[in-house]
This record gives C-alpha cells, sequence and structure tokens, in this order.
C-alpha cells in the first residue's frame, strides 16, 4: 500500500519535472543566438529545479544529462557577461582610444619608424588593444601592401577596433594633425617661399629615433624569438635588407614562405598548447 | 577646376596604389607625375614639398597635401590627401578581414609566422640606416644611448624621448 502510494508521487514529481525541462527546451531552442540574458536565466532556472527534482526521485541518467546541458549553458552565460563587459569597455574607451591616434598624429616627427615605436608602446603595452603578435601582423601587411607602413598599422588597428568605420576614424584622426600643419606651411610657403631650418633639430630627433628603434626591435625579438630557427629568419632578414638591399615587401614575403617550410611539421605541437 | 581636380585625385590613387615599400619610394614616382607630366610644380617646389613632408609628424606622402594645395587650393589638398591613403585603406581592411577568415588556414598561420620575424629583421635595419645618417657625434651617440637605456629598461613613454631629443635639438 505504502509502496504504491510512493510510486504515485514519484510518477508526479517525475511528470513536473519532465514539464520542467519541456519548458526549458521550448525557451532554449527558441533562443537566438544574440539571446538576452534573461531569457537565458529562465532556461537556467527551470533546467535548474527540473535537475533537483530529477536527483529527488533517484534517476540519475536524466540527472546527468541535464547537468550536461546545464553546464554548456553556463557557459554560454560566461561568455555573455565577459562579451558585455568588453562592449561596455569599449564604449567608454573610445573617445580615449581615437584621442591616442591624434596624439600619435601629433608627435610622429622623426619619420615612420618613430611612428612605429610609439604605436607599439601605447597599442601593445599601455591599452593593451593588440598583443605584440597582431601588432606585428599589422606590420606585416604594411610591408606587403601599398602605402606608408605607419598609416597602414593605424588603419589595421582602427579595424581591428570597430570595422570600417574604426578604421575610417583612426586614419582620419592621425592623418589630421599633419594634413593641417601642412596646409599651414602651405600657405606660408605661397607667401614667403622659404621652408624652416631646422637641420640641427633633425638630427637629435634622427638619433632618438634610433634609439627607439633598437628598443623596440629588442622588445619584439623578447616576445617573438623562441628557438634558433627564429633567430636564423630574423638574422637573414636583417642581412639582406642591410647588405643586398633586397625590397622590404620581398624579404617579408620569402620570409613567409620559409615560415610555411619551417613550422609545417609543429603547429600541432601549437596547438596542443 | 573640375578637371584638375580629377586629374589630381587620378594621380595620386596612382601614387596611392603603388607605393609598395613605403616612404621615399614614392619620391621619384611622385616628381615623374607632378613635375615632369603636368608640370603643377617646378624642381625646386618640388624638393620644398619633400622637406616640407618631413617637417610633419606624418608620413612623407603627407607631401601630397602640399601639392594638391599648390594646384587648387584646400579643396585640391584634400582630394590630394584623401586620393593618396584611399587604396591603401580600402586594401588594409580587406586584407585584416582576410586573415581573420583565414586564420585557421595552417598554410597562412606559418606564412605569417615566419614573416613576423622577418619584420623585426627590418626594424633593426631601418636602426641601422638611421643610425647611421644620424649618429654623427658624441652628442647624438649620446641621446641614442639614454634612450635605449630609458625605454627598454626603464620603460618610458617614447613621446617623452622624443620631445626631450627635440627640445636638445633646437637648444644646441
Amino acid at each position: 500500500m505504502g509502496t504504491g502510494k510512493q510510486a504515485d508521487t514519484e510518477q508526479k514529481i517525475r511528470k513536473q519535472a519532465d514539464q520542467l525541462y519541456r519548458r526549458g527546451l521550448h525557451a532554449f531552442a527558441g533562443l537566438p543566438d544574440s539571446a538576452d540574458m534573461e531569457s537565458l536565466e529562465l532556461v537556467v532556472h527551470l533546467w535548474q529545479k527540473a535537475w533537483e527534482l530529477y536527483r529527488e526521485i533517484g534517476d540519475k541518467n536524466k540527472a546527468r544529462e541535464l547537468e550536461k546541458s546545464l553546464a554548456a549553458l553556463y557557459k554560454k552565460k560566461y561568455l555573455k557577461v565577459q562579451g558585455s563587459r568588453k562592449l561596455q569597455g569599449g564604449i567608454v574607451q573610445k573617445f580615449k582610444d581615437w584621442l591616442m591616434f591624434l596624439k600619435i598624429g601629433c608627435f610622429g616627427f622623426g619619420g615612420p619608424m618613430a611612428v612605429f615605436t610609439l604605436l607599439q608602446n601605447e597599442l601593445v603595452r599601455e591599452k593593451q588593444i593588440l598583443t605584440d603578435k597582431d601588432f606585428l601582423e599589422g606590420a606585416v601587411l604594411g610591408d606587403v601592401l601599398p602605402g606608408p607602413v605607419t598609416m597602414d598599422i593605424v588603419t589595421y588597428t582602427g579595424y581591428k577596433l570597430k570595422k570600417w568605420s574604426g578604421a575610417l576614424i583612426s586614419t582620419l584622426v592621425f592623418i589630421l594633425p599633419s594634413f593641417v600643419l601642412m596646409i599651414i606651411l602651405a600657405m606660408l610657403y605661397n607667401k614667403y617661399r622659404v621652408t624652416p631650418k631646422i637641420e640641427q633639430f633633425f638630427k637629435c630627433l634622427g638619433a632618438a629615433v634610433t634609439g627607439l628603434i633598437v628598443s623596440v626591435g629588442l622588445n619584439l625579438s623578447k616576445s617573438e624569438m623562441k628557438d634558433y630557427r627564429e633567430l636564423c629568419v630574423l638574422i637573414w632578414a636583417f642581412a639582406s635588407a642591410l647588405i643586398f638591399k633586397l625590397d622590404i615587401a620581398l624579404i617579408v614575403g620569402l620570409a613567409g614562405v620559409v615560415g610555411i617550410v619551417l613550422y609545417h611539421d609543429d603547429t600541432e605541437k601549437q596547438e596542443l598548447k | 577646376m573640375t578637371n584638375t581636380l580629377l586629374k589630381l585625385s587620378w594621380v595620386f590613387l596612382k601614387i596611392g596604389t603603388f607605393t609598395f615599400g613605403g616612404g621615399m619610394v614614392i619620391i621619384p614616382l611622385i616628381e615623374n607625375e607632378v613635375v615632369l607630366k603636368y608640370g603643377w610644380l617646378t624642381k625646386a617646389e618640388f624638393i620644398d614639398a619633400v622637406t616640407l613632408g618631413q617637417v610633419t609628424p606624418g608620413p612623407v606622402i603627407i607631401s601630397a597635401t602640399f601639392i594638391g594645395y599648390r594646384v587648387c587650393g584646400i579643396l585640391g589638398a584634400t582630394v590630394a590627401t584623401a586620393s593618396v591613403i584611399l587604396p591603401s585603406f580600402v586594401m588594409i581592411c580587406l586584407a585584416t578581414e582576410a586573415i581573420k577568415k583565414f586564420r585557421e588556414n595552417k598554410i597562412l598561420a606559418n606564412f605569417l609566422h615566419g614573416a613576423r620575424v622577418a619584420v623585426i629583421g627590418m626594424v633593426f635595419d631601418a636602426g641601422v640606416s638611421i643610425g647611421r645618417g644620424s649618429l654623427v657625434d658624441v652628442k647624438t651617440v649620446l641621446i641614442a644611448a639614454i634612450s635605449i637605456i630609458c625605454l627598454f629598461k626603464y620603460k618610458i613613454n617614447p613621446i617623452w624621448i622624443l620631445l626631450g631629443a627635440g627640445i636638445v635639438g633646437l637648444v644646441t
């Protein structure tokens, strides 16, 4: 008699749990990829209750099944929270980021390599928008594609931040100071036909830029050099630029081909990491 | 006027497309078009344009702004600058998108791996060739040495280094 009653309640609970599970499943299946937090919470809530009920009646198989689904949901929720946090940070940071490009556009005296070092300092070390790897890939693109390398990296970074609009804003903001200064200089030139005498100024800047470049080279080597193969490629690239005066795009392209040959059998190792 | 602007735009679009290697490589290219072909600037004016291009903080191609201004005023300057930037701008954006898409591709990943290392080699090469031209006396060698120590050891923002060196150059 007692056992019959127990089985009765058990069945009731099971029914309830099944219902909860199905409701959650429906809510889950209806979720688009960009589902909001609230509906995600609802599914988690429903499934958690169902899981408790299944455990109560000792249905281990069902409970385990639900645990798996819940784990997947939690992961989704976590990613969602991370994503929204990033987005918020992006909005707050946005203004500052574009101002940073203006700053670099103002202080790029001393040629493209000076801008290169300023960008590496701001983007990789201070703001950590890019990693050394990203930054070097931007430089690879800049070397292989036409246009000044520095502007290419600025455009590349802008694109990484906010697609086309980001690329447009960063490039415009970067070029603006030079553009305005150049127009002023051109106006003065039209009137007086003079160009500023700045030899000494540039000599000292050149020395500082040499220092900047060497230190950036050292910094990048520290993060990129992992074994002797990289060192060989580095020395080869350095020598062919300095001694044989090969074209930069050619050197970078050849090094890429060497990379394909050198690393073709240890991509699996990298994946394991 | 419109005709000149169109020509200006065409010339600088062309220059913007073919400036592989960047920097000084485009100077003879611009000279060929602007001085010899269209006669917009005299040779002396062109040399001044390049000098001014190095005075401004931006890349040398900003000389396009000067040339545009000489030809057609502020409108010309805007058109020339936009045209010279546009080709590389579009290509970079497309290439960045493509890299993102093909990142999983192992061959491309290895290619980029090798190329990244070569870029570091290029950085050192630029250091040597700029240093060769600018490390001419005790003062400049000192400046270079101090900036390496400040940057590599103490991680000081390079903007201060540039400002300091510029001031030293103006004062002495």
